[in-house]
């Protein structure tokens, strides 16, 4: 049993794993509880696990926690302490989910997105969403969220 | 919970009888606790702080039902929405059809809940009336307050929970006036939004309870066979595993965490006797799928004389329409948690179908239903695979077996490799024109897989011989000479419903060779369809307005510039396609579709425009979301993946070689409602089935080529 230490959220954890490659998914929902980090795939196709480590959108199913130790992350519970977040306020004002699963990768993606590009381009978000699923067809209300979280961020 | 309402409602009625005794004093304003609130009925409740909890009995899986039906509630109750708390209900007495499926949620729901929400708002008036000594008539409810119009008292809802609780329950209340709705009909974001944007909704893989182990099963790859023999040696050394137990449908290992589940699972060396469909193929269940489409089959609708009219037509046309096996693909796999105990059982699950969770959980372990307890999580992504009970029986199983709680996790591979397919299917058309070109005889012949997920094959039995094909049997066309045909065939493999179930192959065959007939007569498509909806629709099973689906054609057209030129684009040949669709009789679609082909075959849908008759609408930022799914769904279906099967395996196992519609190719969508209606009629599947025929339909528009297979390959388009 190894020891890992990593910081979620502002917050450093010390995590004990029998596996170095347990995923990064399954330390957040199994053992920090955050279970906002969804599960999709295991193979980094989805999206919906996707996580901020340090401002980069990357796969936590693709991170074992070996690779992890040290490091920041951030997922949606530590978006915002009240959800006003510009992204997850635009999410609302745009009534993006249907039934929400994919929807913390797909507002995660849109922080890192808009952190290096603040105001994207239509085919910028597309690119940027192109390895993430969503089964309910959102993509129409997700691109304007986009937009609509760029002017968030740029009025304030 | 449902107890409690009960008792409440007993309670009320024997207290009503004592009122002129005595009046119980008002709750004091703000004065917060939930024990004695006021429930009139098993559809919602308000605390003394004025809280209001109204039930949702459907399961939210995306379509908004939650909003949709608490809409509905909040209208007559008068209730203050932003206050709103939202409760799922468990299957008890209380609720008698917690299915959610075919569109019905708000439909069926519609005038129950009104009446629920009319009699609380009947009995807090009373109340107000009572405690001011006034006329009932000169008092009304606004916003969660009851109003004394002559004074301008006020008092809440919360105040008025005791008084209102020892009231009788009015069993036939006065409905608003839809004329006077202030919520229903205007749009409201999703109830529970601000929970899926913090990270907060939790839905059935996200459910935890005490003492919870985890499990992974593996399941026989191919469907009929079963586990001959296993060795758990090394999955059982893998650290967290806590047992490895034999059940039905295969071997499980449970775990501390999920990863050590899914692990051990993959340490497992299970020997499976495939049993007899261990090579079976995707061209074995086509061969079967042609080999009954050559016979004929149970003839659901008949008008005039069709082979005589074909045979006497001087020009006839033929056509065969096929689709593919789909997977349902929902981005949360199938999972359940299971708490076992003696003559008793507690299931957590996303399901669209409780009552049957709670039957085949009763049926396994011997016990009554009502000893099975099942609570619906919010559902990530549904689409009619979660009526099935497959996942939620084997994680009582698996409990039993371990005598802890246990969370079954599907990985992605077993969700594709269990799926309930959609079956592949094929539709025969013949159509004889007159020498004018007019249409005189049709007939429609749909061949395809029994839906296992209803229940065993029977070859002396259909599916609802009376209503299939859907699509083909509610032609709502007027043909002199008219058949359609019904022929379904034992699957092999699991299957089931699939949004919007038969009606996207049929409404693709049908729309598609209409077009062809448009082509061959040098008629317009939109024009041709006008002139076929005029005269009664004579078929009464599933009435239609042709009427009414010609507004919503000329709706649609004129949306989308039906007619006018198409903006060029290098390189790309460009079509615009329209196709319509009557739902069961009730919501009446039409679509346009603008696309243009590349010189490699690569289709691009640019526009969707949507027009839609659809009775009056709860919600209409729910309606345009539901459009925007169903344009999604019925485009991943018209361009994209497709489920084969290989050695009696479903061949494709993730996202990557079952690709979906992506954000870069979703197309604008336009939403156009046919204003008017007195009720609901439906949403959630009905935008499906004209996409993929009116994609066609610009595809041939735009090449020349007809597209007679879905899902389209760009092979088949080259220049």
């Amino acid at each position: 049993m190894a020891r890992f230490a990593l910081t979620v959220n502002g917050r450093r954890h010390e995590v004990d794993a029998a596996d170095p490659d347990m995923p990064l998914l399954w330390v957040l929902r199994d053992r920090l509880k955050l279970t906002g980090t969804k599960y999709g795939c295991g193979m980094g196709v989805c999206g919906a696990c996707t996580v901020l480590k340090g401002r980069e959108a990357v796969r936590s199913c693709q991170i074992p926690i070996s690779a992890a130790s040290g490091l920041r992350f951030t997922t949606i519970e530590g978006l915002s302490p009240d959800g006003s977040h510009p992204c997850q306020r635009a999410w609302l004002e745009e009534d993006v989910a249907q039934c929400g699963y994919c929807q913390p990768g797909m507002i995660l993606e849109a922080v890192a997105l808009l952190d290096g590009k603040p105001g994207p381009s239509d085919g910028d978000i597309d690119t940027a969403f192109s390895d993430h699923v969503c089964r309910c067809g959102t993509h129409q209300r997700l691109r304007r969220a986009v937009h609509r979280a760029s002017e968030i961020r740029g009025a304030r | 919970m449902s107890a409690t309402r009960r008792d409440f409602l007993r309670l009320g009625s024997l207290a009503g009888a004592a009122l002129a005794l005595r009046v119980p004093i008002l709750a004091a304003p703000g004065k917060a606790g939930t024990r004695a609130r006021f429930a009139p009925n098993q559809w919602l409740s308000i605390a003394p702080d004025g809280r209001v909890t109204l039930v949702v009995a459907r399961s939210e899986m995306g379509q908004g039902v939650r909003t949709a039906l608490a809409m509905i509630l909040a209208e007559e109750l008068e209730a203050d929405w932003k206050g709103i708390s939202i409760e799922q209900a468990s299957p008890g007495p209380d609720y008698e059809d917690m299915n959610t499926g075919g569109s019905d949620s708000v439909i069926s729901s519609w005038t129950p809940l009104r009446k629920a929400g009319a009699a609380a708002r009947e009995m807090l008036i009373e109340a107000a009336a009572r405690a001011w000594k006034v006329e009932r008539q000169t008092c009304h409810a606004e916003n969660g307050f009851v109003v004394h119009a002559g004074s301008g008292r006020r008092l809440s809802y919360g105040a008025l929970v005791p008084v209102s609780s020892t009231l009788p329950v009015p069993t036939d209340p006065p409905l608003k006036d839809p004329k006077t709705f202030r919520l229903v009909g205007t749009p409201a974001r999703r109830i529970d939004g601000p929970a899926i944007v913090s990270g907060k909704a939790l839905y059935g893989l996200d459910t935890r309870v005490p003492e919870m182990l985890f499990a992974a099963i593996a399941r026989c790859p191919v469907a009929g066979g079963k586990a001959s023999g296993f060795d758990a040696a090394s999955a059982r050394k893998i650290a967290g595993v806590r047992g490895v137990f034999e059940i039905g449908n295969g071997v499980a290992v449970v775990a501390d965490d999920t990863w050590a589940a899914l692990s051990g699972r993959d340490a497992l060396r299970v020997t499976w006797d495939e049993g007899k469909n261990a090579s079976l193929s995707t061209e074995e269940l086509w061969r079967r799928l042609d080999e009954a489409a050559a016979r004929s089959g149970h003839v659901s609708r008949k008008e005039g004389d069709p082979a005589a009219a074909l045979a006497a037509a001087p020009t006839r046309l033929t056509a065969v329409y096929r689709d593919a096996f789909q997977a349902h693909a929902t981005v949360e796999p199938m999972n359940s948690i299971a708490r076992v105990s003696a003559g008793a059982c507690e299931i957590w699950t996303p399901t669209q179908n409780p009552q049957r969770v709670q039957k085949a959980a009763a049926k396994l372990l011997g016990v009554a239903p009502e000893k099975v307890t099942v609570h619906v999580t919010l559902i990530g992504g549904g689409f009619g695979r979660r009526l099935d009970a497959d996942y939620a029986t084997e994680a009582v199983e698996v409990a039993r077996a371990a005598g802890r709680p246990v969370q079954v996790v599907w990985s992605r591979k077993d969700d594709f490799e269990h799926d309930r397919l959609h079956p592949a299917g094929r539709a025969d058309l013949e159509a004889g024109l007159d020498a004018s070109g007019r249409i005189v005889a049709w007939t429609q012949r749909f061949t395809t897989f029994h839906l296992s997920m209803f229940g065993a094959f029977d070859p002396n039995a259909l599916d609802s011989p009376d209503v299939n094909p859907w699509g083909g049997y509610d032609n709502p066309y007027a043909i002199p000479n008219l058949r359609a045909e019904w022929t379904d065939v034992e699957s092999p493999i699991h299957t089931g419903a699939w949004r919007a179930v038969f009606y996207p192959p049929n409404v693709f065959a049908r729309e598609c060779f209409l077009d062809e007939i448009a082509a061959r007569s040098g008629r317009d498509p939109l024009a041709l369809r006008r002139e076929l909806l005029t005269g009664d629709f004579a078929f009464a099973s599933r009435p239609v307005d042709r009427k009414a689906l010609a507004a919503v054609l000329d709706l649609g057209a004129e949306k989308a510039g039906w007619g006018s030129p198409l903006p060029e684009r290098a390189g790309r040949r460009s079509g615009r396609g329209i196709a319509c669709n009557v739902y069961h009789g009730r919501t009446l679609v039409a679509q346009v579709a603008e696309v243009s082909v590349g010189a490699a075959g690569d289709v691009r849908v640019h526009r969707i425009v949507c027009a839609a008759d659809c009775g009056l609408v709860v919600n209409p930022l729910g309606l345009e979301g539901q459009v925007d799914s169903g344009v999604a769904w019925g485009l991943s279906y018209a361009l994209k993946g497709e489920i084969t099967i290989r050695g009696g395996r479903v061949a494709e196992t993730s996202y990557r070689d079952y690709p979906l519609l992506s954000v870069g190719e979703m197309p604008r969508v336009e939403v156009h409602t046919v204003a008017g209606g007195s009720r609901p009629s439906g949403f959630g599947e009905m935008p499906v089935p004209p996409v993929a025929p009116a994609v066609g339909n610009a595809i041939f528009a735009a090449t020349g080529k007809r597209v007679r297979r879905v899902p389209i390959r760009p092979g088949d388009l080259k220049a």
